[in-house]
Formats: structure tokens, C-alpha cells, sequence
């Protein structure tokens, strides 16, 4: 996940232009303006599904404009922001066969579900590679109960980059800081990166000298096993070589990262490193999964007692603890909007050129057959999504549709995402982007 | 997920090469010379190919009204830009589709010669485009000549004796897990009197969803919190993490894949958790009270299902306890047990004994690590390092010590020669008296592989998960769990559509067929025979559907009728029986009433007031029976028989994992025959919606048949039309138009016959309420007396298993899935040896593999120094 051959050969011509320095950056944000995609991608999904009662304005009829109604609670710290807001309800994803989670299906827009893996490339990680390249092409951070992110610090149930491959989330935010920021780093976090630096240079080494003499054919194949480990250290040395500009960006360690008292320290942790990859221009695309796609969780540090499986029997609407989860999720939707805000691109911020999809891994409740499948856009990258409004979908649309329009607005001319012809015929009364969410 | 398309179609038409005699005879060469297959032509495309495009193809696809729209008279030398051309140019004339039939035809070397000049011209062109990767696609071994490969030669074709090449090869995803499980979980010894349960060196088998995972300590857990779900999250695993491109096929060759920087970074990480467990076993991923042979001790406070914490673990230790526990036991860090845990992962992941070098190497950076992090952390690290070693995720076949002989092939030997016999079966590491024998230096000769290989197989507790994978690839009957159905569709076939039943009952097909086969090998008598016509079922209770038959509307009707009687029998008596005992409550209650005092009394009464309210509950029970969802769209097979085991994941799901019990039952008479009519490898060849009679043709085609299809060319992308009311046959009416006939005519009338089967694989007469039409045609098969009329898939697959020359195409599999490339001709001798075996001995899968494993193919390798990399 770390390096790509071609992204690092982009990256060779200068780290700043990588990073995203502001001298490199005013140039490629001019040329996002005049072709109006989105540079970045932020995917929000929150697990035991998304009531669409919970962030549709009640007195809302059909399709129209958010501005002179108020949000619902559970989503009210946006208020201040739903100019930017879209509210998408209808879509649906009963091909996923979502139940408890549609797991990798969520976003791939095929059958998910417990144990399956994933039958195809997934929405964020095709994304990954279309938008503006990257040092690090898609991170994905896993929010969970401290147990589980303890125990198992990666897992992987929402995203892959093809059949059968799937991608890892992050959930302890001391790994993915060294993973990140080891090189501006201190104390242990510093050490660990040391170690971790010397072994897989070490590795690197032994790589290639077990490749030396290999018959011409296998050794172009292992030279790629051998071109990883160049990258990946390539790319800790780049990273160390812009160290002053990721100190800009990097969230400080504190107590929280060693001693959370809750796991929502940890969420908090783990948020701080997520934006602090978008803003240090890092990565393009980050997939941030609360709940880890699974059906548990847990957010005692909200006064939540019940974790788990009793969170998703409840009804979500009116329901004091949906309110504080969907509150926390918007503060948290906020954090990253006002992050983006402060980091100049072009004539205006990164988050004029950013896309962020708020929806659920398992539609609109647990225990849904995925026939309404609810989501929040946040930005218009310039004005290509319509934004400050609510969006009632007409006639069956997939989520795949939704996938397939965010391709289109990053240049990729594609008429459906996962979807057979013959699929379409049963799940898509349309072909091509959504044209209700596009401005 | 599987789309129907007849994509195969349109592949010939546009190559209709024509008609001129030309010089060379059947089996001649001009001037005597001779021709090795695949020697390099030394022509260049004026002096030759162009004279072969003059003389056979440009009569009819000349420059006006060409045969498919299709010029060639002006197709000039190999180039980037005719490269798509060149490639159906080579198709048709190396399938010997062109010139058709009726024309003349080049001789036998003229083709050849001709087939490998635009092979070698199209390598050359696309050297830097990813090259010409016809050769190395399984699905295009079948473009060598099946007649030329079992029958005579020309006596002027000179065959060159074979070997392989010099390889790396990577490991596959379920190798690797199976590698990984060995460190830290103790799989059962083979158990001669359930010989079908998972035992060690089984490989470690996909879980209740289908995915591979490997789980830690599960042995272990005693008691869980929640569901099944809530294990599921629970409990600790980690996905494979090498991919694999397979959908059908032959899974693995050398040239087919390597390890990305993403899988290199994961191996990392789980190296650590690995290295964790083996240290600490359950400590490493629960707390200590969690860990203890009376739950009650462990006060769970709250709900806490799914989270690690919500399991308890039994005190017994059943990991491996190896070097690296031994290395964590104690305080400090002891030199001599930091290198034996060095050596010891390092055969465990590359299953051989490190060099001395290698041994060294690896100490130091476990040290360096200890001494930046100290010893818990340092060790883990600095053992990390051994599961990217290249030897822990490639088997190299280098032979690089060897002396070549006269034709440049040197034998493997010693460590190279032992683990590829080992990995021709197994996939964990050589057992104590193969690696003897590679120490002592006695694996350096065809007699010790002989000796090996045949001690191997003759021992069941030596388990042989390849010969399983080798099924599996050549059958394809493991997709169906992977097929993503249509509630609707599968609702209509009488499968349950409950939940994820139908996925799981898919699974555990997968898992039942594998252990017939294993049945089949066990006798090891005329084995794909009785594959291909075996009346013998493992079964588990939902396979009564799945073997079944599909009720017709008639039947359905009646089969509702019946039970509506039956329920309201069943009322009524029950409502009888309340009455009776209501009126008995009555009197009872009146005497209580009349001796209030008399307590015998009032126990009875109690007592009655129990009985009534069952039997209420019975009366309501018959009711609702009555309404109840049972099975109307099926007439169930009664699959009875004695108990057997299939080998399943470990627990992965709670209660509701996979079980290993099955039964050995005998399928419906007259409805089946072997494992294609199966559900296991019928869904496997379905789509979401219905059957697909392209594919299972295709599969039939190929693998027993032996002929090649074509790729499609990438200007087709035709659907069968929508029509819900016609036939899958009715609506694959749009292949038999003549662009697309030439191709699927090989695979269609031999997939049609399978339409007595549903897509969910069961058995029915009629389709769209009209007696189905099963009937079918096997076209060019190559023996004429296999080609003809059928009437359904019984009296096809009669034929097919009758044919010497579907043993010979299955053969020539076995060589390739063994080998790790496709066959040439210069293999015909391998072949036909490996034939005479697998013949001779009445049909043994030992006696094949004994000869293609003691093979010049298999031991030989070539290491042509002008092919090696540079430095």
C-alpha cells in the first residue's frame, strides 16, 4: 500500500510537488479549478446502517434545498455547514445482501457480507488511483472497541484493490504513526521506526541478492518483490527528506496514544493522523470505517454503555444514543472540513477541491435488506455537485451509480462501477452518473 | 460473478483461409529436412510467411468481398500495430480451424513451422507489452495437436528431450496459510478410522463465507459471548493475504505471479502477531483471566459480544511449542536459543535448513533489533525478516549447481529435487525420511524420486492437498459459493433463499465433493471414470434438495394440497385430544371444588392444567404447520447412508461453522452421473440468473475433449437477449447465427444437454411448465466415434468417460497443473508413458502421477545462460 512504482517516479521530480507543498500545489489546484475534479476523496462509513430519518430535515417533502431548514439533531454540528451539504436518499444496495454489513460490498457494490471476500476492486481504492497521484495512494483507519483495535490492530472488511485482495485497515494510531510520521518522530515511536527502517533495508538487501542470477524471465517477476521493498523504503526516505513540511501537518502524540482512557481517544487519535495524511498531502484517498464495517463498536467515551450487537437493534431516530454516535461522526465530519479549510490550494482551500461520502456500511439499519441506502456528500469540488440540498432519487439506482459518478467527476469515462449489463437490468433503471447530485 | 455472454462466439469467422494446394505433403519437408517443434525459424516473413498467407488465406481474404470482412493480402511482417491480426492468424491456423476442412491443407511441419514463426515474431514484437502470453495461459494448451501428441510423427519432426525451466515459483494463497497455520496451530494426526476429518497437512480449507482466513486459537475457546457473529468478530484471524487472479482453470504457474510491496508490508505485520501467538499462545491476544478450564471464574460484566474479551480460552496448551517459545520463556537473552529460533523459522518457512550465511545473516538482525528495542519487541522484528525471505514465498527450481547435459538440462538434486517432490503433493514440509534421504544424498536420481513419490502416496496420513487442488482446478466444482444468484432466480429453481443458506450449502458442496474424489482415489481404480460416472453422493442434509427434483406445477399443487390435509389432520386430531382433556380438566376442577381440602387432588389438577395447555400448544402447532414454508418446489432425494467426514475450516462462525459430517449416499437412479451433474459443479458453471450452457460446453470441450477455443475477439460483447419467457436454449438462439457458430457449435450441443438441471442444480423435466429439452451433439471431437447425437448429459457423459481420448486430454491437465506450463510436443513422450501408466494400471491416479513425476519434464531443468538476468 505504501508505494507504487509510477506514483514514486512522480514523486522523484521533487517531494513537494508530491506533498503538496504550496509552491507546487497553486499550480495543480489551478488545473483542478478549470477541469473541476476532485483532487481528494474522504469515505466516512459508519457501521449498523444510516436511518434516513436521522439526517432528513422532517419537514423536507421531496427533493430541494436544505436552506431554510434545520438540521436534525443527530447531524446538527453540521448545520453551520450544509451549504456544503447534500442529503442523497434512495439509492439502494440489495445486491449487496447487507443484512448486519455489506463488508467489502459497501463499497464495491457487490454481494458482501460475513466471510465473503471481496469479488472485485472497491470504490475507494479505484479512486485511489484516478485522482491526482500521491505518496501514498489510499489509507484506510478503523475505528473500534479498544479490545479489538488492541488485538487486531489491522483488519480487513471494507476495501480491496481487486478480487480477493483486500486492503487493511489502520486501528492503532501509534502503528500508524510510525507508519507515517516515523521520521519526525520521538522516543519510542522513533525507535520502533529505526528498527523497523534497518530490518527492511536489511530485507531489501537479501532481496536482491537472492535475485541476482535468476533466469531472465523470473527475475523481471521477482524483481517487482525486490522493487517493493525499494519503494517502501523509498518512500520512508522521501518522507524523512520532507520531515519539516510533515511537521507542519503531524498531530502531536499525547497521552491519548499511549493511555487512552476510552476508545474514542483512540477514534480522536486515529482521526488526527487521517486528516493530517490529507492535509500533508500524503494520501488522495482515506477510507475511515467506525466500526470497523463490522457489526460491534463501541464509544464509551460519549457515556455510551452498550456496545456491540445492542447498538443496531435499537431504532436510530429519537434514539439519545444515535444521536450522540451521529453527533460524534459530524463533529468528527467537521474537524476534517475545518482541517481542509485552513490549508490554502489554488485561489481558495484543499476543501474546495474535496470530496467527502458519509454513508453507512450497511445501508439505512441493521437487519435491512439495502433497499434504501442513504448518504451525505460534503463539498462540491468546485462546483460540480450540487450541494445545500436534499436529494429523493428517483426510480432504482444502485449505490453503484453513485460510485460510477464519482469516476466520471474524476475524469474516468465509465457508465457503471461493478455492475453487469446484466445486473443493471434487475438493479439500474438508468446508465451513467447520477445527474441529481451533479451541478 | 459470471455473466452470460456468448463472448466466445465470433472468434473464427473472420479467418476463412482458402484454397490453393501447396507444395508440402502430409508429414513431408522439403529437401529432408528435419523439424524440431519449436526450434527458431530463421525466415523472414517474405521468404515465408507471406507465402503461406498467399497460398492458404488470401484467395478468400483478399483485397475484395474478404470471408468476415477480414483482408490479409496486405498484412505485412509482425508489427505492434497488426499484432491483434497476427494472434487469430495463429489461433486458427495452430487449431488447424484454417483453412477449413474442406480445402487443402499445409502439411504437418508446414503448420508447425509456420505456428512458431508468428510465435516467435509476436514474443519479439511484444517483448515490452507484457509478451505473447498464449503460451504460458493453461487454457491454450490445448492448441497443441492432440493427434500429433498421441499418435505417430512425422518421421522428419525430431523431438528434442524435454525438460522445464529453470523457475522461481510463488507460493499460492492457500500454500502460504497452510504455512503460516503450521507455526501456530497443532492440526490433528491422521485418524485411519475417520479418515475423512481435516488432519495435518490438509490444507487450510476457505470458511463458512468462503474466505480464507487463518484463525489463531480457536482450539482453544470454551465459551464465547453472543452469536454466531459475535465469534465471528471475536475470535482472532487474519485473511490470506497473497491474491489470486483465478476464476477457472488451472490455478498456478511459475509465470503468473509474484509479491507486491502491499502483500510484503502485510506478510510483515502478520509475521509479528504470528510470532506473538507462538511466544505466548492465547495470552498474546486475551488477558490472563480470559485464560482458565472454568469459565465461571471469568465474570463477564455487560455485553460485550464481539469483542476479544467476550471469549474464554482453556488452560491446555496445544500450539506447537517451539524454539521461539522456548526463546520467550525466560528473562534475557540466551545467544544459542536466538539462534536456534532463527534456524527454526527459517525451515519453517522456507523448509529447508538455513546456510550457514543465511543463518548469520538473520541472528544479526535479530540482534540489531533486540539491541535498538529490546528483546520482547527486538525478536519479533527481527524474525519478521524470515517470512519475506524469497525462499518463504517462491520455490526456487534453480538448479544451479548441477553439470548440464548435452542438451543443456541439468537435474534438479538434493534440496531443489526433494521439496518440488514434496510440493508435488504437500504443502507443509518434507516428513523425517524425505528430508533423510535429501541429507544422506539420496535424492539426487530418477529412483529415489521413484521411491519417494510412491512411499508418499501409498501412505494416507501423508495428506496430499495438491492432488485435491489439482480437482479442483481441473474441475472447477469450488466456484459455486462464489456465484452471486439472484434471490428471485434462486427462489424459482426451489433452492432456500433463506439467508445465506444457499451460499453456505455451496461451501459445504465444495467440501463434500473434494472428499468423494478422495473416496474415488482411495480405490484408485479407473479414476476418471468413475469421477465422470460415480452414482456416489457425500452428502449433507441440504443436498436432499439439491439432489432432488424440481416438482412440476402439477406436483407442486398437489404436494400443497397434501400437506393442507395433512396439517388439517393433524388439527383436527389434535383438537380431539384437547377437547378430551378440557373436559377431563372440568371434572377434575369440580371435584377440587368439591374437596378443597384433598391436596392429591389439587396435584392432579396442576398437573392437567400442564397437559392442557401442550396440548393447546399442539393444536396451534398443526396449525401453523399448515401455513408453514415447507418445500413444495422440490420432490427431496432421501440421501441416506453410512456417516463420513469432509474437511471444513475450523470454527469460524460459532455454532454455526461448517460441520464436517456427511453421509455416503447413492444418487436418485436415472438423474445423475459423477460429479458434472453435481450441484457442486453445476452452479460453479451457472451465472446469477440461470444456468450457462456456454461455459459447462466450453468445460467439456476443453478438458475432456481436448479442443481449443479461440479468444473472443474484443469487438464482441453480445448478450442473450432478456426474454423471460423463452428457454436459456430458445435464447442462445443468437450463437448459432454463422458468426458465431463456427465457435460456440464446439461448446453450446455440449453444455445444452445439462439443461436437466436448474441453475441451483437440481434435477427437473420440465422448463417454462414445457417438457425441458435436454438434447445435445458432440461436434469434431477428434474421434469420430465419440461424435454424434445425445439426449441429455447421462448418455454425453456415457460417451465421454467411455474415451480413451478424454483420458488422454485429462492427462495431458495432470502434466500441465504438475508441471507448471503447458505441454509441447517435444512432452509427447512424457504423455504417452503417463498415458500407458495411468492405462496399464487400470485406470491408477498413482501410477499417472509416478510416471509424470519421474519424468525428464519434471526433473530435468534448462538454464540457457543467454536468458539470464542481467546483474
Amino acid at each position: 500500500m505504501l508505494n507504487r512504482r509510477k506514483m514514486l517516479q512522480a514523486v522523484a521530480g521533487g517531494a513537494g510537488a508530491a506533498l503538496g507543498l504550496p509552491a507546487a500545489s497553486q499550480t495543480a489546484q489551478g488545473a483542478i479549478a478549470s477541469s473541476g475534479g476532485p483532487k481528494r476523496i474522504i469515505f466516512f462509513m459508519q457501521n449498523q446502517g444510516f436511518d434516513p430519518a436521522t439526517c432528513i430535515p422532517k419537514s423536507m417533502t421531496g427533493s430541494g434545498s436544505l436552506a431554510n431548514k434545520t438540521l436534525p439533531e443527530p447531524i446538527s454540528p453540521l448545520e453551520k455547514y450544509k451549504e456544503r451539504l447534500h442529503i442523497i436518499n434512495g439509492l439502494h444496495g440489495m445486491h449487496t445482501t447487507p443484512s448486519h454489513s455489506a463488508f467489502f460490498g459497501a463499497l464495491g457494490g457487490y454481494r458482501g457480507g460475513d466471510g465473503v471476500p471481496p469479488s472485485a476492486a472497491t470504490i475507494d481504492y479505484q479512486l485511489s488511483k484516478v485522482l491526482p497521484e500521491t505518496m501514498l495512494p489510499h489509507l484506510c483507519i478503523g475505528m473500534d472497541s479498544i479490545e479489538n483495535m488492541t488485538s487486531k490492530p489491522t483488519i480487513a472488511n471494507l476495501s480491496a484493490s481487486g478480487a480477493g485482495q483486500p486492503i487493511f485497515m489502520h486501528s492503532n494510531p501509534n502503528h500508524l504513526y510510525q507508519m507515517l510520521y516515523g521520521g519526525i518522530s520521538s522516543g519510542d515511536i522513533r525507535r520502533q521506526h529505526e528498527a523497523r527502517s534497518n530490518v527492511l533495508n536489511q530485507i531489501e538487501q537479501l532481496a536482491a541478492a537472492k535475485g541476482n542470477s535468476l533466469p531472465k524471465s523470473d527475475g523481471q517477476r521477482y524483481g517487482q518483490y525486490v522493487q517493493g521493498f525499494r519503494d517502501a523504503n523509498g518512500l520512508r526516505d522521501r518522507l524523512d527528506s520532507v520531515s519539516d513540511h510533515l511537521r507542519e501537518f503531524a498531530p502531536k502524540v499525547d497521552e491519548r496514544y499511549t493511555n487512552p482512557e476510552f476508545e474514542t481517544d483512540w477514534h480522536d487519535c486515529l482521526l488526527d493522523l487521517g486528516i493530517s495524511s490529507i492535509t500533508s498531502g500524503i494520501t488522495n484517498t482515506l477510507t475511515i470505517g467506525s466500526g470497523r464495517g463490522e457489526i460491534f463498536g463501541a464509544w464509551k467515551g460519549l457515556d455510551i454503555d452498550q456496545q456491540g450487537h445492542n447498538l443496531g437493534h435499537m431504532k436510530q431516530p429519537d434514539n439519545p444514543i444515535w444521536i450522540k454516535i451521529r453527533q460524534y461522526n459530524s463533529r468528527m465530519l467537521v474537524r476534517i472540513m475545518e482541517a481542509l479549510d485552513s490549508v490554502p490550494e489554488g485561489s481558495g482551500s484543499m476543501m474546495d477541491n474535496t470530496l467527502i461520502v458519509y454513508t453507512s456500511n450497511n445501508a439505512d439499519k441493521q437487519h435491512t435488506s439495502g433497499n434504501n441506502w442513504p448518504v451525505m456528500l460534503l463539498g462540491n469540488c468546485g462546483g460540480i455537485f450540487k450541494s445545500g440540498c436534499f436529494t429523493q432519487v428517483e426510480g432504482k439506482r444502485p449505490i453503484n451509480s453513485l460510485y460510477a459518478t464519482l469516476l466520471n467527476v474524476a475524469g474516468q469515462n465509465v457508465d457503471r462501477f461493478n455492475m453487469s449489463d446484466q445486473m443493471a437490468k434487475k438493479f439500474d433503471d438508468s446508465t451513467g452518473p447520477l445527474k441529481e447530485i451533479l451541478a | 460473478m459470471i455473466i452470460v455472454r456468448f463472448v466466445y462466439s465470433l472468434c473464427v469467422a473472420g479467418l476463412l483461409l482458402a484454397t490453393a494446394p501447396f507444395a508440402a505433403a502430409q508429414g513431408t519437408q522439403k529437401n529432408g529436412e528435419t523439424y524440431t517443434p519449436g526450434q527458431k525459424i530463421k525466415v523472414d516473413f517474405k521468404g515465408f510467411a507471406s507465402e503461406f498467407l498467399a497460398t492458404h488465406c488470401v484467395d478468400c481474404h483478399g483485397e475484395t468481398d474478404p470471408e468476415g470482412g477480414l483482408s490479409l493480402h496486405d498484412l505485412g511482417p509482425v508489427d505492434e500495430v497488426n499484432a491483434g491480426v497476427w494472434r487469430s492468424v495463429w489461433a486458427q491456423v495452430t487449431l488447424k480451424e484454417m483453412p477449413p476442412q474442406d480445402m487443402d491443407q499445409p502439411g504437418v511441419i508446414e503448420r508447425l513451422k509456420f505456428s512458431d514463426w508468428v510465435v516467435g515474431r509476436l514474443s519479439h514484437v511484444m517483448r515490452d507489452k507484457g509478451g505473447f502470453q498464449a503460451l504460458v495461459d493453461p487454457n491454450k494448451g490445448n492448441f497443441v495437436d492432440h493427434e500429433l501428441l498421441f499418435g505417430q510423427l512425422p518421421s522428419n519432426i525430431v523431438l528434442k528431450p524435454t525438460s522445464s525451466p529453470a523457475r522461481i515459483w510463488r507460493l499460492t494463497p492457500q500454500e502460504h496459510i497452510t504455512r503460516l497455520n503450521e507455526l501456530i496451530n497443532t492440526e490433528a494426526k491422521y485418524d485411519p478410522a475417520k479418515p475423512g476429518l481435516r488432519t495435518h497437512g490438509d490444507a487450510v480449507p476457505t470458511n463458512h463465507g468462503g474466505e480464507l482466513k487463518l484463525y489463531f486459537g480457536t482450539d482453544r475457546i470454551i465459551q464465547w459471548q453472543g452469536g454466531t457473529v459475535a465469534y465471528a468478530t471475536a475470535v482472532k484471524s487474519v485473511p490470506a493475504i497473497l491474491s489470486s487472479a483465478r476464476k477457472h482453470g488451472l490455478e498456478n504457474y511459475p509465470e503468473f505471479y509474484t509479491v507486491n510491496s502491499a502483500e510484503a508490508t502485510q506478510i510483515m505485520d502478520v509475521a509479528d502477531d504470528l510470532l506473538e501467538y507462538m511466544a505466548y499462545g492465547p495470552l498474546s491476544i486475551a488477558n490472563p483471566e480470559q485464560i482458565t478450564d472454568d469459565p465461571k471464574t471469568y465474570k463477564i460484566e455487560g455485553d460485550i459480544r464481539g469483542l476479544p474479551t467476550a471469549i474464554v480460552y482453556n488452560t491446555k496448551v496445544v500450539r506447537p511449542l517451539t524454539p521461539v517459545y522456548e526463546l520467550m520463556k525466560d528473562k534475557g537473552v540466551d545467544e544459542q536459543k536466538l539462534r536456534a529460533a532463527v534456524d527454526y523459522m527459517f525451515q519453517a518457512m522456507t523448509y529447508r535448513p538455513p546456510s550457514k550465511s543465511e543463518s548469520e545473516r538473520y541472528l544479526e538482525i535479530a540482534q540489531q533489533t533486540i539491541d535498538k528495542l529490546g528483546k520482547e519487541e527486538g525478536v519479533m522484528l527481527g524474525l519478521s525478516a524470515i517470512f519475506l525471505d524469497r525462499d518463504a514465498l517462491f520455490r526456487s527450481e534453480l538448479a544451479t549447481s548441477g553439470k548440464p547435459d548435452e542438451h543443456g538440462r541439468v537435474m534438479l538434486k538434493d534440496w531443489e529435487l526433494g521439496l518440488a517432490v514434496n510440493h508435488a503433493l504437500s504443502y507443509i514440509q518434507p516428513d523425517e525420511q524425505l528430508q533423510q534421504a535429501i541429507q544422506d544424498g539420496r535424492m539426487r536420481t530418477k529412483e529415489d524420486v521413484y521411491r519417494e513419490v510412491k512411499r508418499m502416496l501409498e501412505d494416507p496420513s501423508i495428506r496430499k492437498p495438491r492432488v485435491t487442488r489439482f480437482f479442483r482446478d481441473y474441475f472447477d466444482y469450488d466456484l459455486g459459493g462464489y456465484i452471486c444468484k439472484d434471490a428471485k432466480a434462486l427462489a424459482a429453481t426451489g433452492a432456500s433463499t433463506r439467508g445465506t443458506a444457499h451460499y453456505r450449502a455451496m461451501f459445504d458442496a465444495t467440501a463434500s465433493t473434494d472428499r468423494l474424489i478422495e473416496l474415488i482415489l482411495s480405490e484408485d481404480k479407473d479414476v476418471l471414470r468413475q469421477l465422470l460416472t460415480t452414482d456416489k453422493v457425500v452428502a449433507t442434509r441440504s443436498d436432499n434438495v439439491y439432489f432432488g427434483r424440481k416438482n412440476t406445477n402439477e406436483e407442486r399443487a398437489r404436494s400443497l394440497a397434501e400437506a393442507k390435509v395433512r396439517a388439517e389432520e393433524a388439527s383436527k386430531e389434535a383438537r380431539a385430544q384437547l377437547e378430551t382433556l378440557e373436559k377431563e380438566f372440568a371434572e377434575l376442577e369440580a371435584q377440587v371444588k368439591a374437596e378443597p381440602d384433598n391436596k392429591q387432588l389439587k396435584k392432579s389438577l396442576d398437573r392437567q392444567k400442564k397437559t392442557v395447555a401442550n396440548a393447546k400448544k399442539k393444536v396451534n402447532d398443526a396449525k401453523n404447520r399448515a401455513n408453514s414454508n415447507a418445500n413444495h418446489n422440490v420432490t427431496q432425494a432421501k440421501l441416506n447412508g453410512p456417516k463420513i467426514h469432509a474437511r471444513v475450516s475450523r470454527r469460524s462462525f460459532g455454532t454455526g461453522s461448517m460441520k464436517p459430517d456427511r453421509v455416503l449416499a447413492t444418487a436418485p437412479e436415472g438423474q445423475r452421473l459423477g460429479l458434472l451433474t453435481h450441484p457442486s459443479w453445476l452452479v460453479s458453471h451457472s451465472d446469477a440468473m440461470d444456468n450457462h450452457a456456454i461455459l459447462r460446453g466450453r468445460w467439456i470441450r476443453e478438458r475432456l475433449l481436448g479442443g481449443g477455443i479461440p479468444d473472443v475477439p474484443i469487438t464482441v460483447d453480445a448478450m442473450l437477449p432478456d426474454e423471460p419467457q423463452n428457454t436459456l436454449r430458445e435464447r442462445m438462439r443468437v450463437t448459432r447465427e454463422s458468426y458465431c457458430w463456427t465457435c460456440h457449435r464446439k461448446m453450446d450441443p455440449l453444455g445444452l444437454p445439462f439443461e436437466m438441471y436448474n441453475h441451483a442444480g437440481i434435477f427437473r423435466t420440465t422448463e417454462l411448465d414445457q417438457p425441458v429439452d435436454t438434447s445435445g451433439e458432440i461436434i469434431d471431437s477428434g474421434d469420430p466415434e465419440l461424435d454424434g447425437k445425445v439426449s441429455n448429459a447421462i448418455e454425453l457423459i456415457e460417451k465421454l468417460a467411455a474415451s480413451e481420448r478424454a483420458e488422454q486430454v485429462f492427462v495431458r491437465h495432470a502434466f500441465r497443473f504438475w508441471m507448471g506450463r503447458n505441454e509441447t510436443l517435444n512432452d509427447a513422450p512424457v504423455l504417452q508413458d503417463a498415458h500407458r501408466a495411468y492405462r496399464e494400471s487400470g485406470g491408477s491416479m498413482n501410477a499417472l502421477l509416478l510416471s509424470l513425476l519421474t519424468s525428464d519434464a519434471f526433473l530435468y531443468r534448462t538454464r540457457s545462460e543467454a536468458l539470464l538476468a542481467g546483474p
